[in-house]
């Protein structure tokens, strides 16, 4: 199978997901925000209201894997994909195999199904496959194997990246903050940005608040970057490129990260590596300044549930600027090589 | 000639839609019909009817995801293209296909 057919399922549960992460982490956001903020976090025993906000956001949270796996698994093998797929990643949650095990369900599940459609059943079977054979059989056989085999060691995976990474914390701070950064902008919502992700949200959880503030500031960076970038210098970029920076600036402010995938598709290789510099910038000053994010969000919009928000605000946009100058200087000696040729 | 088609991007917010008014445009220069389906973030908009499907000679996706309600096309010829190439230039994207079905 091919590689770019692979990343299409890939994103097709991503581009699903994505409004389950907005929803999710802004509204756990907005709720922290007008908490009473205590060394042990945000106080809602005197707010009902705000705890309320806070269990709609989470519910919305929980969503995110399973809808992931869900996705993948209808973009492989359409609708009766579904079933499987959102089992298999709910079970994923459940054994603590985060995003990962969420793709690894995902395909697992859409392939299940696509082989089994190939099938020629006897023809007084046929009618219920789609709701009889093909959901029972593709869940027990998904969510055996995430429960009972690629569970376990998927979460173990997991935790060895975050034992590492917790290492890392008490010791070089920089590497640190490089580590998050670049992880965060490599994939712009992918597997490896999210690992980054829930390690964040997870050392929240034990009161440790400077991790989700260094992904936080790299969160957004992408794609605040590269619209800044066009509108920098605006001769270098196409009209749809422009049009596509105005949305990414949108996305950047509210911590979409997905935002600069557009940007990433047309020109990988020199847009990756330039995001992942901006992003371990933002990181690693964040990190330094001890900014601390309360929220298991990112970007401008957190800026409310953030400690030392000057230093935040420092963080983003030394990030922004160093992607979208070095996007600037890039394309102008691309343009300047071949002038006669439309830039695309 | 007539051609229908399904943009969708993975964010689903601008591409998708610039793919499809990129299409509709270089179709109309090339004299050639065609109806675009944008599957965004919005859903499915403008959908393709089953009598658009029926009565094209061809099916373009433009996607960087997968199509939804895909089996709409079964038995149709689809020529699946990366929504990039549509936006950058359509009327290349359009005219290959036209050569391709010598009409």
């Amino acid at each position: 199978m091919k590689a770019s057919r692979l990343k299409q399922y890939l994103l097709s549960g991503v581009s699903f997901a994505i409004p389950f992460v907005a929803s999710g982490g802004i509204l756990i956001a907005v709720s922290i925000a007008f908490a009473p903020m205590t060394p042990a976090g945000p106080d809602f025993s005197r707010a009902p209201f705000l705890k309320l906000i806070n269990d709609i956001g989470t519910a919305a949270f929980a969503f995110l894997i399973p809808v992931l796996s869900g996705y993948i698994a209808f973009g492989i093998a359409d609708r009766p994909g579904l079933v499987p797929g959102f089992v298999g990643g709910y079970i994923a949650g459940q054994v603590g195999a985060g995003f990962l095990g969420g793709l690894v369900s995902g395909l697992l599940a859409g392939f299940l199904v696509y082989w089994v459609k190939r099938l020629r059943p006897p023809k007084y079977l046929r009618p219920v496959m789609p709701i009889l054979v093909i959901p029972v059989f593709s869940s027990l056989i998904v969510g055996f194997v995430m429960y009972k085999i690629i569970g376990a060691p998927i979460r173990d995976i997991m935790t060895t990246i975050q034992h590492w990474l917790e290492g890392m914390n008490t010791g070089n701070q920089v590497l640190l903050g490089i580590i998050l950064g670049s992880m965060i902008a490599f994939d712009m919502g992918g597997p490896v940005n999210k690992v980054a992700f829930f390690f964040g949200a997870a050392m929240i959880q034990k009161g440790n608040f400077s991790v989700m503030g260094a992904c936080a500031a790299a969160i957004c960076v992408p794609p605040l970057g590269l619209g800044l970038a066009t509108l920098l210098n605006r001769k270098l970029w196409t009209d749809e490129e422009r049009e596509a920076g105005l949305a990414a600036l949108a996305m950047g402010a509210i911590g979409i990260t997905e935002g600069a995938i557009p940007f990433a598709a047309a020109d990988p290789l020199r847009v990756i590596p330039v995001i992942m510099a901006g992003s371990s910038v933002g990181s690693v000053i964040a990190m330094l300044g001890k900014v601390g994010d309360h929220a298991p969000h990112g970007g401008p919009i957190v800026l409310p549930v953030v400690d030392h928000r000057l230093i935040y605000v420092v963080a983003i946009l030394a990030g922004t600027f160093t992607v979208a100058g070095l996007m600037t200087f890039i394309r102008r000696r691309a343009a300047r090589k071949k002038p006669d040729k439309e830039i695309l | 000639m007539n051609i229908v088609a399904v943009t969708a991007c993975p964010t689903g917010i601008a591409h998708t839609y610039m793919a499809a008014e990129r299409l509709e445009k270089a179709g109309k220069k090339l004299g050639i019909a065609v109806k675009v389906e944008t599957q965004g973030a919005m859903g499915i908009e403008n959908e393709l009817t089953p009598a658009d499907i029926r009565n094209a000679d061809a099916v373009v996706f433009a996607v960087g995801i997968a199509v939804q309600k895909r089996d709409r096309f079964a038995g149709k010829k689809v020529i699946e293209i990366p929504v990039q190439d549509a936006i950058k230039n359509a009327e290349r994207a359009l005219t290959k296909i036209k050569d391709e079905l010598g009409c």
